[in-house]
């Protein structure tokens, strides 16, 4: 059976409870449309965001990983936010020298009240990714597995 | 310096200063030491200070309760200063014994110069900048650069920040930048699928043994992620995915608390470059936050501080 369904980038998103989630949910009752790519995990605070949850999204195929929180200064617990920006900055440098895309990982300040700069942020986010291509970066490759066999 | 040490390490133990001493003695094989730890004072007359004192001890302190007289290379000493910065050491349980370090022989090295087994060696000699290895009755002569290690060639702080007792005058880096960072250029050559196919084959050498884990001084957690198992995070059997996850994630875990001491690049079984990960983290922490490892014990560690304006390009 010739399966054909055209890839569509899958986006795992970490949101604060704070602000992003909130504003995610602002876009959503103010009926903003934005691209259905991203499944969103609701975290207490960007700082909870270890960049082993990044890694471990790539490792399951996730095409992107985005990482949002309040704005700086704005952080519900003062400081989480200043901690994600360390953590997410050397995580997407440290990544991008291992060879991965830069674009597969991303993060932004999205507040409570901007459900518009959320669908936007996830709008940009698709397209790059559509550009970028699938995340094969943890597939073995190989030439006759089963489904090539199988024709 | 090995009589100083003795001395100084004995003077501690019959004040009371100490609880113990920890330093290298000889190892069973030849050219080799091992960590010493004693309370005794009549053990101190075994300890060594030569070109082969590998072992980061600041490791094993985050295990040992007391007061602890500690024998640290450069490199050793920002590891320790980094511990101190996390509250994981007490800066008053600890007797700093610094070595203003040389640069340690890479025994596989020299055997690869000389074209014969550690064991066929008859002698290694270090005098100033150049070593004598002595095989079959000849003496040949090779610059320290040639035998060092890579991470004492791009070594920037060989003599300890960080000391109560300095045990001999401080010394200056080798000074060969580039050396240690061959392998890194060569890879940033390279497009980023090309780097990561080079990674992918390196990780699927891995036998992950954690032995890079376990000699990390930076490595201090009680429990690590890859152990956890609710919720599983990596798979226990060694594939090139997980290896390379584990590998990436323990890195970025110790950012600004490695030293690049090299220590994981020694311990592994495998001989994966480990270092063009350490030293490339090391270069990323730097420029984002100009921060060095270790190099100030009042100073907060990376993880615990923060600038209100930084890294701002990287997020949208």
């Amino acid at each position: 059976m010739e399966q054909k369904s055209e890839w569509d980038p899958q986006i795992v998103g970490f949101l604060c409870k704070w602000c992003s989630y909130a504003g995610a949910d602002l876009a959503g009752t103010s009926r903003k449309k934005y691209p259905p790519n991203v499944r969103v995990i609701k975290v207490p605070c960007s700082g909870r965001v270890d960049p082993l949850f990044v890694l471990k999204g790539l490792r399951m195929g996730f095409d992107g990983v985005l990482v949002s929180g309040c704005h700086p200064g704005d952080c519900h617990y003062q400081t989480g936010n200043y901690r994600a920006r360390r953590k997410m900055a050397i995580t997407k440098k440290f990544l991008e020298y291992m060879g991965v895309e830069p674009e597969r990982i991303q993060a932004s300040w999205v507040s409570a009240s901007e459900g518009d700069k959320f669908a936007a942020t996830v709008a940009d986010v698709t397209d790059n990714l559509k550009k970028t291509g699938p995340n094969r970066l943890f597939e073995d490759r190989r030439e006759n597995n089963g489904t090539e066999a199988s024709k | 310096m090995e009589q100083k040490l003795r001395s100084e390490a004995r003077a501690l133990l019959e004040q009371g200063k100490v609880d113990y001493i920890f330093g290298y003695e000889p190892g069973s094989l030849k050219f080799t030491t091992t960590p010493l730890l004693t309370r005794d004072k009549n053990d101190v007359d075994r300890l060594v200070v030569n070109p082969f004192i590998v072992n980061n001890l600041a490791k094993f302190l985050t295990e040992l309760k007391g007061r602890v007289g500690i024998v640290v290379k450069g490199c050793d000493s920002r590891s320790l200063v980094s511990l101190i910065q996390d509250n994981k050491v007490a800066r008053g349980n600890v007797v700093i014994l610094g070595v203003p370090c040389e640069g340690l022989i890479d025994l596989s090295k020299v055997e690869k110069l000389v074209g014969r087994e550690r064991d066929e060696l008859d002698d290694i000699l270090r005098e100033g900048d150049k070593v004598f290895v002595t095989v079959d009755g000849k003496k040949r002569e090779f610059p320290i650069a040639d035998v060092a290690f890579d991470k004492c060639l791009a070594c920037e702080l060989p003599t300890p920040k960080e000391y109560d007792i300095l045990l001999g005058a401080p010394t200056s880096p080798i000074g060969q930048k580039d050396a240690g960072y061959t392998a890194i250029d060569n890879l940033k050559g390279k497009i980023p699928q090309e780097r990561w196919e080079f990674w992918k084959k390196e990780f699927s050498r891995c036998i992950r043994c954690y032995a890079c884990r376990n000699v990390c001084p930076a490595c201090f957690c009680q429990r690590c992620f890859v152990e956890e198992t609710e919720p599983k995070w990596v798979e226990p059997t060694a594939n090139w995915q997980d290896n390379l996850l584990f590998q990436v994630v323990r890195n970025i875990h110790v950012a600004g608390r490695c030293s690049d001491c090299g220590e994981c690049e020694r311990a592994c079984p495998v001989k994966i470059p480990l270092r063009a990960l350490t030293r490339e983290m090391y270069d990323i922490v730097g420029e984002l936050f100009d921060f060095k490892t270790g190099m100030d014990k009042n100073e907060p560690s990376l993880m615990t501080h923060y600038e209100k304006e930084e890294a701002e390009g990287l997020i949208r």
